[in-house]
């Protein structure tokens, strides 16, 4: 402590309070007054001086007003001033600007900060031209500004927009640097006007909107549009995707912008919005983006961007920008317009004799922002004011586009009647052509007709498009655009353009009702835009095309589309003919799964992880319209990197999990549609699981008693109990004998069990979470050593748990064949599975419990409720299936008894089958094999072969009991674990787990032991073999039969 | 000064968990923390060292944007990385991390690194939020943890540092896209203008805190 006090007294060391004190204050002002001029010898000492009274300010906010008494008094302001102006002061500029932020970062006390702000000081910083070119300086700068702005209320407003000279250097300043090379500075920038247009001041606003709204936002558009037609173009020139990475910039850069807009408009300053309103949606929206829908053939002299592109960028518009004089107009351009808005609304605008700014058109403004911002500070308050202009243009508009359109509507609106009425009349003829989706041709033309009031069939599509193209050609393509015959490039656009309509508050509910597609219903709920339903139902049916073009994300934005165009609340208004075709698209995704349904446990993984990822992750229309991904046309490969649902499957894992979703989007829309409830999905509910603390009646259940102990070493006994999906571990409840309480429950089918190498009683056991981001790492929610009391103890454990875990697939397997319309057959993968857990029942000494039997709200029922098994989804099904099988695998033998008694005869021939390699082993058990490890299984029935010894066919009913054992056992080794090697002559016991367990004879010395046991069988080998056989049967059967 | 590599960083997390407090700790050594003084910044640069480059952290704290969402978006989309701060004396900082870490996942670009820091790591007595609970967070979500007291310095270096590293790594597997500015990696200029009084402070301040 004495050595560092006595340090201070150097310069460099500072500690405690007298660093920060008055007298120090007073020391930097001395020194600051002995160097007002900087030189190469003084300036180190002038940026430490300066920097350390910025602490002493900052000191003194927090601790010592008379501080800042000081600093006022003696206007020590002036010299930071003095020093900037200097040109060698050039050096001092980073610490001063730095200085600057701190203090008004840091000063809280209104007091201090009126003292900083008084006097026009920090205006003649801000207009000071920095070096601008050093980027430190530039973000002390832009910070510096935004700190300001960030302090800028109806109070301190006055500080820095100056009403008689008109100056508002903040301001302007700071939209000087709105299009900055540097990312961050733009971002800055705009920081700063959002701050400023929030402070509700008459004055400064009428300012910013008399001298510079024009010149800014005439800029800002051109900015954007700027942008745009640059992304435009790294679009068309796009080859093989290349230019994602420039096109991820240049869309987020858009939407930056949009958003932008979006939160000036949320401010609702009302002359600002005005003014913006009309400069976005007459040079930019309309003649750039609306104006590109169409005629893309007809070349033009306004600039132009491709169709896609528009349908994207307006999605975006519709989904960012709520507010409803813009959107309105814009809906009623894309809904109603047509092409005459850009000629003669313009001549009109003309004659009127307003600003040419009113013109629709995408073009360059006459100044740059900085000019027009120095003009306008010349011009002075004195001039004309142009505000009542803009004002008027926008009115204007306003009341032009009515009285010009209510003749249209009222036409519309005539031939909407008569429409609706022909098709109430002709309906019934229609429904039969419309039966059949794929010949729906015919029916589209009818509702085109509908639509258009056009007679002649024959070219209906061709002339509908001509006769519309006079009246409502935005529209039309839209429409047009809906048919995804070659592929949903486009498609995905306009679903995503009618959903951001639909869902944008700010657009009049009227307007969507013409076309049906409002999200609220119309009075009488009970019309629907029959074109657009039938679209969206092609798209469905299309997805479930093997050969599909259809991208999930299109597929599932139709199905959100259709629900809401057809679903109301308690109402379900589809009608029955629409209905009938939609379920024809869900029967097609069955087929379609079908295809790629395999008995593989892989696929139940799939199946549940789709689920799941889809559950987890619903479509959200936003997020997918700031992918650039979609812009590029639609490709297969993932190599990309672009999402899954945002492209076409890649090979047949991906096409079956494509088929997967489909299933289930068409499955989910289908059951809501017809309002019914969901019972089979997913496959495992979280409600049906026993879960952390539920209270189980484990009376007649078998339970194992363990120690279990956790990675970190904690450990507990505990009591193993395995349901039907799940293992959890228990201790006995206090309150009632024969109950427990779950202290962790898991699943059975993400566990792994595996023996531990030098304890035969002990197993460990993993259970892996399903990811549910994909950033974090899959996670372990159990990973611990379980050790039982005896070894016999741990295999009963071992298999259970194996068990458990086959059973629960397979239950879930029969689930989702039931879910595919498949039959639940008795295939012969089933029957070795029915055959072993039948018999399970009848030898083996554990037994599943069927219900989780919890203390929940009716105690009473609970005691009694054991018989009552349908509360457990699938579990009937899996209780159908065992009586199913029960038969069958009660009559034939088992096909590894039946292959071993035909193997049972010269041992040369078995010493051949032990060392030929596991793969040619495989391929007759192959067929016989149900297990999820077939090459581990494989090996396992050599090694019985081997061990069915003539002299061992006695035993044959043991045998088959053994076999069925094997037939369980290898999920129970997913990994292989050689350290207890098949013969081992020092323990008998181990021998006889092993041979239970089933370790696949990997070690090449055990196979080798085991033919040279084979070629001279000594008979204590034999015996012990023997012996440990009897072992085994012993300790599953429970029978002492030695 | 010439670099490398200069990375942009953004600092996120509510207010007063002492985002810009950590950043003056961070890029200016001249400030030494003070029980009596709380001081911050919300700019500021600093040259570091890795595997023998000259990079360049340029930091931004986000203060201020609270209200705009297109302003909070823009500042995640320009950053390579971000220090999400919450105070380990304020429970409710920590459960709105969620909220903060689901802005920036969506917002910045998929490489962005993200930190997470518990800050004020010298008010143990007053601790509310385990340092295992910020762990099992950080592990569940994919981030980098650390505890730091921007009061005491401790772990202030790292943090910055280590994320600055993760980056590097990003950058060497080709992982990043260094062309595009907006990934908020900027490559150095080739020619460095050694003397130019403008870079004085940068110099300065790397000088002191080079690891």
């Amino acid at each position: 402590m004495f050595g560092r006090s006595r340090s201070w007294v150097s310069v460099s060391g500072r500690s405690g309070s007298n660093v920060h004190s008055l007298d120090r204050l007073k020391y930097m002002y001395h020194v600051l007054t002995k160097n007002t001029t900087v030189t190469d010898q003084n300036r180190n000492l002038l940026v430490e001086t300066i920097r350390s009274i910025t602490e002493i300010l900052i000191w003194g906010d927090q601790n010592d007003s008379s501080v800042f008494d000081f600093f006022l008094e003696k206007n020590m302001f002036v010299f930071f001033l003095n020093i900037l102006r200097q040109k060698s002061g050039r050096y001092v500029c980073g610490q001063l600007l730095q200085t600057l932020n701190m203090l008004f970062e840091n000063i809280n006390h209104e007091t201090s900060l009126y003292y900083l702000l008084s006097n026009n000081h920090v205006n003649s910083i801000i207009v000071h031209k920095f070096d601008f070119s050093d980027e430190e300086i530039m973000g002390y700068y832009i910070c510096f500004l935004k700190t300001l702005s960030v302090k800028l209320n109806s109070h301190t407003v006055h500080f820095f927009y100056n009403e008689h000279t008109n100056d508002f250097a903040l301001y302007t300043e700071a939209i000087k640097f709105f299009n900055h090379p540097e990312h961050m500075v733009r971002v800055a920038v705009r920081n700063i006007t959002l701050n400023i247009y929030k402070v509700n001041n008459q004055p400064m606003l009428h300012y910013i909107r008399d001298k510079t709204a024009v010149p800014y936002f005439s800029n800002l558009v051109w900015f954007i549009g700027i942008h745009v037609i640059e992304l435009d173009k790294c679009v068309q020139t796009d080859e093989e995707h290349k230019n994602r990475g420039t096109l991820s910039n240049l869309v987020s850069q858009h939407l930056d912008h949009l958003n932008y807009l979006n939160d000036i408009l949320i401010i609702d300053c009302e002359f600002l919005n005005d003014v913006l309103t009309d400069h976005l949606l007459n040079r930019l929206l309309l003649p750039l983006y609306v104006f590109s829908l169409v005629n893309q053939d007809k070349p033009s002299e306004r600039p132009r961007i491709s169709p896609q592109v528009a349908l994207y960028l307006l999605s975006q518009v519709f989904l960012t920008i709520h507010y409803a004089p813009l959107v309105n107009s814009l809906a009623d351009v894309i809904l109603n317009g047509d092409l005459s808005m850009f000629s003669s609304k313009a001549e009109h605008d003309v004659q009127q004799g307003s600003a040419d700014y009113s013109i629709r058109c995408f073009t360059k403004p006459h100044e740059t922002l900085e000019k027009s911002l120095e003009l306008n500070r010349q011009r002075g308050r004195k001039k004309h004011q142009k505000r009542p202009n803009y004002k008027n243009v926008g009115e204007e508009e306003e009341d032009e586009k009515p009285s010009e359109d209510i003749q249209e509507d009222i036409d519309k609106g005539k031939v909407a009647e008569n429409t609706s009425k022909f098709a109430k009349g002709s309906g019934d003829t229609e429904e039969i052509e419309m039966v059949i989706m794929e010949r729906s041709k015919a029916a589209e033309k009818s509702s085109v007709i509908k639509e258009e009031n056009t007679t002649d069939e024959e070219k209906s599509e061709a002339a509908a498009g001509v006769h519309s193209s006079q009246n409502r050609p935005f529209l039309d393509m839209v429409y047009s655009t809906l048919e995804c015959t070659e592929d949903d490039y486009y498609t995905l656009f306009v679903l995503c353009l009618l959903y951001a309509m639909s869902h944008n508050n700010g657009i009049d509910p009227s307007k969507l009702e013409r076309i049906h597609l409002c999200l609220r219903p119309a009075k009488e709920a009970n019309t629907y835009n029959h074109v657009l339903v039938e679209r969206l139902i092609r798209i469905m049916n299309n997805s479930a095309n093997l050969e599909s073009k259809v991208r999930l994300a299109t597929l599932e934005l139709a199905c959100i589309l259709l629900k809401q165009l057809v679903l109301f609340e308690a109402d379900c208004i589809i009608k029955d003919i629409h209905l009938a075709c939609l379920e024809g698209a869900r029967e097609e995704s069955v087929h379609l799964l079908r295809h790629f349904y395999k008995g593989e446990e892989i696929f139940l993984d799939m199946f549940e992880d789709e689920y799941r990822s889809m559950a987890s992750k619903p479509l959200n229309v936003e997020y997918l319209m700031m992918d650039e991904s979609i812009l590029l046309p639609p490709t297969g490969t993932p190599l990309t990197g672009i999402d899954f649902v945002k492209r076409l499957p890649c090979g047949d894992v991906e096409r079956t999990r494509r088929a997967i979703r489909v299933f289930f989007m068409l499955r989910a829309l289908s059951l809501n549609l017809r309002k019914e409830p969901e019972t089979q999905l997913p496959l495992t509910r979280e409600e049906d699981l026993i879960k952390t603390d539920d209270v189980l009646d484990l009376n007649n259940s078998d339970l194992i008693a363990c120690t279990v102990i956790t990675k970190v070493g904690d450990q507990v006994q505990r009591f193993l109990a395995v349901d039907i999906y799940q293992m959890s571990l228990v201790e006995p409840d206090s309150k009632r004998l024969g109950w427990g309480v779950v202290k962790f429950a898991g699943l059975l089918q993400d566990m792994q069990v595996t023996g531990v190498e030098d304890d035969s009683r002990a197993l460990n056991i993993t259970i892996h979470k399903p990811a549910s981001t994909p950033h974090s790492k899959p996670f372990p929610i159990l990973q611990a050593t379980f050790i039982f009391s005896d070894h016999i103890r741990c295999i009963i454990a071992k298999q259970r748990l194996a068990k458990g875990r086959i059973q629960a697939r397979r239950m879930k397997m029969q689930r989702i064949s039931a879910l595919l319309d498949l039959p639940v057959q008795p295939s012969k993968e089933v029957v070795g599975f029915g055959h072993s857990s039948t018999s399970s029942t009848q030898h083996l000494p554990f037994r599943f419990y069927e219900q989780p039997r919890r203390v929940g709200s009716d105690l009473t029922v609970q005691n009694s409720v054991f018989a009552s098994v349908d509360k457990v989804p699938g579990f009937a099904v899996a209780q159908c299936i065992n009586q199913h099988s029960v038969s069958p695998a009660s009559s034939p033998s088992p096909p590894s008894s039946s292959s071993s008694s035909g193997s049972t005869g010269p041992c040369d021939s078995v010493t051949t089958s032990v060392t030929s390699t596991p793969s040619t082993i495989q391929s007759p058990s192959d067929d016989s094999s149900i297990m999820d490890q077939p090459s581990v299984y494989s090996q396992i029935e050599t090694t019985e072969d081997n061990l069915s010894f003539p002299t061992w066919s006695r035993k044959s009913s043991l045998r088959k009991l053994d076999s069925e054992i094997t037939n369980l056992a290898p999920s129970l080794t997913p990994a292989p674990q050689p350290t207890i090697s098949l013969i081992s002559d020092d323990n008998t016991d181990s021998l006889s787990v092993e041979s239970l367990t089933l370790v696949p004879p990997i070690d090449p010395c055990s196979i080798h032991s085991f033919s040279f046991i084979l070629e001279s069988p000594l008979k204590s080998d034999l015996q012990k073999c023997e012996n440990a056989k009897f072992c085994v049967t012993e300790s599953a059967d429970g029978n002492t039969k030695q | 000064m010439a670099y490398a590599y200069l990375f942009k960083y953004i600092i996120i997390g509510d207010t007063g968990v002492g985002k810009s407090c950590l950043l003056l700790q961070f890029t200016d050594k001249r400030f030494q923390p003070v029980h009596d003084l709380t001081i911050g910044v919300e700019f500021g640069a600093r040259m570091i060292t890795i595997d023998g480059k000259q990079i360049k952290l340029q930091i931004w704290d986000t203060a201020g944007q609270e209200s705009f969402r297109s302003i909070t978006r823009s500042y995640y989309r320009g950053a390579a990385g971000a220090l999400l701060v919450y105070d380990i004396t304020r429970r409710d900082t920590f459960n709105h991390l969620t909220t903060w870490l689901e802005d920036a996942r969506q917002h910045s670009n998929s490489n962005m690194v993200i930190m997470l820091i518990a800050n004020k790591s010298d008010l143990e007595s007053r601790r509310e939020v385990k340092k295992e609970e910020g762990e099992a967070f950080a592990r569940e979500h994919g981030l980098i943890f650390m505890e730091t007291s921007a009061k005491t310095a401790s772990n202030v270096e790292e943090a910055f540092i280590n994320t600055a590293k993760e980056i590097y790594e990003k950058i060497q597997e080709g992982v990043f896209d260094i062309n595009n500015e907006a990934n908020g990696i900027k490559i150095g200029p080739q020619h460095s203008t050694p003397g130019s009084p403008g870079s004085h402070m940068g110099g300065q301040q790397a000088g002191g805190g080079c690891c």
